[in-house]
């Protein structure tokens, strides 16, 4: 009776164990890719699509040392990232940096997009503290779209570019983020 | 009450049979005397509900500290059997009339969708110990109105006069189908 | 039965939705769009087959009294291999099947099979009858989730079939529709196989 038992025990915690041995190898294999898809969905489809259109996730850019350059000689930046495609193709570079200029209430935190051959793709303001109603207005594309298109190495003039009218200083302040983001981008990047 | 929200949730607007799809399969086969389907009910609450503590435990307390959430289907369900092998035994000693009127339909709580999609959920939900546990009941208690409800229309339906085709399970969906739309009434209900 | 019959069973005479109703929670719930169905289809045939293939390899190892456990545990086992490869490689599909991919392991029609049929018969002719019985379920998969594409959404995968005007009937691709389709389309059947008797 007994050694039916084990016998029966046995088969289980042989089927059991291979089971488990087999799944345990399986999501070691497949960890990384769940881990990308999982963080793909759970980045603004919105700010993607504002910054380099097409793109479907920021991946930090893979030369950290470059990175770490950067930051210490340029207080501002935050990070550097490679926009990528559904095909992981790479669409350009994507600069994050804070506005070096503080606005009506304090600094604002930017994402600039720089397409292959040196031009803004797109840039958006993931986070202020401008007035709402007014300042506020520098994260609508109104006023963002003016700046997709132009040259990502040439700094940009306080002349050459429209402001929001009655919210100076926080238009200065997110020129200052993307200029500050043209002035990485030239430097090190480009 | 937000506890009080998500049973009525769970029970009516939800409802696991007419809105989420899960254990239908015992929902069709199910007796059409009242009292029997009152039984299956109550099984499954007992089922349902019994489960999802103890794999809301396990899974908390086990899987996710040995970073072994991938097991989860496999010890869910397996967890599940032999819970089910236990109220089998408990059924046959205590309450055999029971027992032999649910026939096959007992140890196929197994397979009910319901019971294993509960327990998933709790952890997708990302639920609290409680809510899990009001969670659980509500939506097996919807799950004994729905049978309870088919039932008593099965009955009815039995009496119509139909073509040969659409006897046997068609009807059957047909008219959880049409029950399903008052279920969707519940919809509108704003907790 | 020689093997194409085998096949063919599991397609006709025996398809799991259609004829034996097992399975159909999956069924009612995800076949809102044809891309899903196919998907689902694709990933009991996966299941059904790995399992298949696998217990009747140990028919002769696993002892008559284990032998419900041990199915569990191979079946579960191939169920979370799938879980973890949409996972990885179609997370749009995955997110969109969502709870009932784990569900899969109680999909009646795999145990079903494994005790019926692959627990007593070689591995080649287990093969061929988990494909039956999986291309079988896909069939009606695709049939339910047609219907109810078209109807619920005008389009099939995607593309647009029904004209612009077309006001979708919504009851379609919610609850009470899959319902009531999916029993009429059991009505056809048994209308269409009665007749083939007579």
């Amino acid at each position: 009776m007994k050694n039916n038992f084990i016998k029966l025990a046995g088969v289980l915690l042989i089927i059991g164990a291979v089971a488990s041995g087999v799944l345990a190898w399986l999501n070691d294999a497949t960890k990384e890719r769940i881990a990308m898809n999982e963080a793909m969905a759970s980045m603004d489809p919105a700010i993607l699509e504002a910054v380099m259109p097409g793109s479907v996730m920021f991946n930090e850019h893979e030369d950290t040392d470059l990175i770490e350059k950067i930051k210490s000689e340029n207080e501002k930046f935050i990070n550097l990232f490679t926009a990528v495609d559904a095909s992981g193709n790479e669409l350009g570079k994507v600069v994050r940096t804070w506005s070096t200029v503080k606005g009506f209430n304090g600094d604002m935190e930017l994402y600039v997009g720089f397409t292959p051959d040196g031009q803004i793709s797109g840039a958006t303001v993931i986070s202020h503290q401008e007035t709402e109603g007014l300042g506020s207005r520098v994260t609508l594309p109104d006023f963002t779209n003016q700046f997709i298109g132009r040259d990502g190495t040439a700094v940009i003039g306080e002349s050459d570019y429209d402001a929001i009218a009655g919210a100076t200083m926080s238009s200065k302040s997110f020129l200052s983020g993307i200029n500050n983001a043209i002035a990485v981008y030239a430097e090190y990047v480009k | 009450m937000e506890l009080v929200s998500l049973f009525i949730t769970s029970f009516l607007v939800n409802n696991i049979i007419f809105m989420q799809f899960l254990g239908v399969c015992p929902f069709l086969g199910v007796s059409k005397k009242i009292d029997t389907a009152a039984g299956m009910g109550i099984a499954v609450i007992f089922v349902i509900a019994l489960a999802s503590v103890i794999t809301y435990i396990i899974h908390h307390a086990v899987l996710v500290n040995l970073e072994l959430e991938y097991l989860q289907t496999i010890v869910f369900i397996l967890i599940i059997a032999a819970l089910v092998q236990f109220v089998e035994m408990f059924l046959k000693k205590s309450a055999p009339g029971l027992y032999q009127a649910l026939g096959i339909f007992l140890p196929l709580i197994t397979t009910n969708c319901a019971v294993l999609g509960v327990a998933i959920n709790n952890i997708i939900f990302e639920y609290s110990f409680v809510e899990s546990l009001v969670y659980s009941i509500a939506t097996s208690a919807g799950f004994m109105l729905a049978i309870v409800l088919f039932a008593g229309v099965r009955d009815k339906v039995d009496y119509a006069d139909l073509p040969e085709s659409l006897k046997g399970s068609a009807i059957s969906l047909v008219t959880a189908g049409l029950m399903s739309i008052a279920f969707l009434g519940f919809a509108g209900l704003q907790l | 039965m020689n093997r194409f019959e085998i096949f063919k069973n599991g397609i006709t005479k025996e398809n799991p939705i259609l004829v034996q109703q097992v399975g159909m929670c999956a069924t009612l719930a995800i076949t809102t769009s044809l891309l899903n169905g196919i998907g689902m289809g694709i990933a009991v045939i996966a299941v059904l087959t790995g399992s298949n293939i696998v217990i009747s390899a140990l028919r002769k190892f696993i002892p008559d009294e284990v032998r419900i456990p041990a199915f569990i545990i191979v079946i579960a086992a191939f169920t979370t291999m799938i879980d973890l490869l949409m996972h990885a490689y179609t997370f749009e599909l995955y997110k969109a099947l969502g709870v009932f991919i784990p569900l899969i392991v109680v999909n009646c029609i795999i145990l079903a099979r494994a005790e019926a049929f692959a627990s007593k018969n070689s591995i080649v002719d287990s093969i061929i009858d988990g494909l039956g019985m999986g291309v079988g379920y896909l069939v009606a998969m695709i049939l339910l989730s047609g219907i109810r594409e078209i109807l619920g959404n005008g389009t099939i995968l995607g593309f647009r079939i029904l004209p612009e005007a077309y006001e979708p009937m919504m009851m379609a691709v919610q609850p009470p529709g899959a319902f009531i389709l999916l029993g009429l389309l059991i009505g056809v059947v048994n209308y269409l196989s009665r007749r083939k008797k007579a």
